[in-house]
């Protein structure tokens, strides 16, 4: 029971912190963000990433619970349990594939999944918090029995068997010895193995729950304080198995997507770069120069991409809403920011109103004190306060305001 | 309780519909094939070999070894331990070799790291062993 409520629990905040990024990428239109605090976004996917990683030691260990299910005959007693089996299996091959292919995306590997990665994950979720939801109505009655401790056990610490479904037991401890569901006489070799079974002594209910709970929490700890240095700072030095280390890279800070996968080294490096920005018929263009000569402010913030990793660095660049105000820009307009990318759903983003006239929004000029890298965005990019990596646009090429 | 459950089968019914619909829209057809293998294979490694192993392991560790509880517990939890970061560093070996986007994507030398982490987990492990036995004895208890 504790080992589902905290895997519900993980579930639960993925599924959250999950769509919170899917509409800061896709906002609906009358969506609107918040801007503070600036690690908001660094802290939502961080957890999404970590947790999902806790769900690999919480998934295994309630799967190992609910084990001897599997071995018990009939397989299927009638319809309603058919349909509870089916949301069974659809939701542990749901979770395995979206934990699996998770982590496999948090370091790029995609040639494993034929499918598209964000799409697939998105919709994954609606199908896993579904079939849990299904999965806890149907369990209902002997979670209620057992959400208190001294509901749960007898006085010799062995667990109580629900009152509504006397077949079905929660625990490893006090189901591993129950795993014919029959009174049949046992014959040939099955048989005999299930004699051997059954022959297996049992330990003591209680220190063996406790024993599994404590592997359970040693394991859950070292998962995450061993990966969680690439979204959270306080672990960093302990980061040991995350696919990505804080400090590292041009400039001190990694890289999602380089210029050479981008393909711009060749336009971002031209000489007559210039940023175009345009309202309706009103336009400027602006050389790298030009927005050097501009009144040029210094934030802290950080770059948190969806996979998971961040980092806090320091711009040094051109307030948006300065240049916004360049071309007459009204108060609430959005602007679409443009990549000299061509191949990418990323290379126009829409930047919302809370965006462009926060002060802490630069075109960045520079990063930790030195000129931006072409694998950071020279010879300009996007910075703003809680938003994703992917929509921090690198090499900016033009900035339009929407009507 | 009739009222609650109703309801969470309404809405779980619902999310599924919700994520059917972004499957449909979202994903070309031709990838649904991907999916299923996906699924097919998680329901085999799962139900039809990762099931039977585990439980065969806890069976067999519980007849093999006529001790006590504790040491088969640290035992197993050192085991599944191992298992889990195999699980989760090797992939990330594998990718490093094939080789990544760029240089600060699997920055770290996760084989070695992997080697010392076992090195500390066998030696935590043993100590717990030690530790057990000390004081399970029952002179310690009365020695003192």
């Amino acid at each position: 029971m504790v080992i589902g409520r905290l895997l519900g629990a993980a579930f639960l905040i993925c599924f959250g912190t999950g769509i919170y990024s899917h509409f800061l990428q896709e906002p609906l239109p009358w969506m609107v963000f918040l801007t503070r605090p600036i690690w908001l976004y660094q802290l939502s996917q961080g957890i999404h990433i970590t947790a999902g990683i806790l769900c690999f030691p919480l998934l295994f260990a309630k799967l190992y619970t609910v084990f001897p299910e599997l071995f018990r005959t009939p397989p299927v007693r009638s319809f309603p349990h058919f349909l509870e089996r089916a949301s069974i299996a659809l939701f542990v091959a749901a979770s395995l594939m979206q934990i699996a292919t998770g982590l496999l995306n948090t370091y790029q590997w995609y040639e494993l999944f034929p499918f598209p990665f964000r799409q697939t994950h998105f919709a994954l979720s609606f199908v896993i918090i579904g079939s849990l939801a299904i999965h806890i109505a149907v369990k209902l009655p002997a979670i209620n029995q057992y959400w208190l401790k001294k509901n749960s056990y007898e006085a010799d610490g062995v667990t109580l068997v629900p009152a509504t479904s006397p077949h079905i037991s929660t625990s490893p401890e006090s189901t591993e010895h129950d795993t014919t569901g029959s009174d049949q006489p046992h014959r040939g070799l099955t048989g005999r193995v299930v004699r051997w079974i059954e022959q297996t002594p049992q330990p003591a209910p209680r220190t063996s729950r406790r024993g599994f709970l404590t592997i359970v929490g040693v394991a859950s700890a070292a998962v995450v304080t061993l990966t969680a240095g690439q979204s959270f700072k306080l672990f960093d030095a302990t980061n040991i198995f995350g696919p990505r280390k804080q400090g590292t890279g041009p400039a001190s800070l990694p890289v999602n997507r380089t210029a050479e996968a981008a393909k711009v080294t060749i336009s971002a490096n031209a000489a007559n770069w210039m940023l175009t920005l345009s309202n309706g018929d009103v336009s400027r263009t602006f050389s790298r120069d030009d927005l050097l000569a501009l009144p040029q402010h210094t934030v802290d913030l950080p770059i948190a991409c969806v996979e998971g990793w961040s980092q806090m660095a320091t711009w040094t660049g051109v307030r948006l809403r300065d240049l916004a105000d360049s071309v007459d820009a009204p108060a609430g307009a959005s602007l679409r920011a443009i990549s000299l990318e061509q191949k990418s759903s990323y290379a126009k983003t829409t930047v919302g109103p809370e965006y462009v006239r926060d002060e802490l929004t630069l075109v960045a000029l520079t990063l930790n004190g030195e000129t931006l890298d072409i694998d950071h965005g020279y010879p300009a990019r996007l910075i703003a306060p809680g938003r994703p990596g992917v929509m921090q646009t690198k090499w900016l090429s033009s900035l339009e305001v929407l009507a | 309780m009739r009222i609650a459950r109703a309801v969470l089968i309404v809405l779980g019914v619902g999310l599924l519909v919700v994520g059917g619909i972004v499957l449909l829209q979202d994903v070309k057809p031709v990838r649904y094939v991907g999916i299923l293998w996906w699924f097919a294979g998680a329901i085999i490694l799962h139900d039809g070999i990762l099931s039977f192993v585990i439980v065969g392991i806890s069976l067999f560790s519980r007849r093999l070894v006529r001790i006590r509880l504790v040491p088969i517990l640290i035992l197993q939890g050192a085991l599944a331990i191992a298992a889990l970061f195999a699980l989760l560093v090797v992939p990330e070996i594998m990718k490093k070799g094939i080789g990544t986007a760029n240089p600060t994507l699997l920055p770290l030398n996760y084989g070695l790291h992997l080697v010392v982490f076992y090195g500390v987990l066998v030696l935590v492990t043993g100590l717990a062993l030690v530790v057990y036995r000390v004081v399970s004895r029952p002179s310690a208890r009365t020695s003192a």
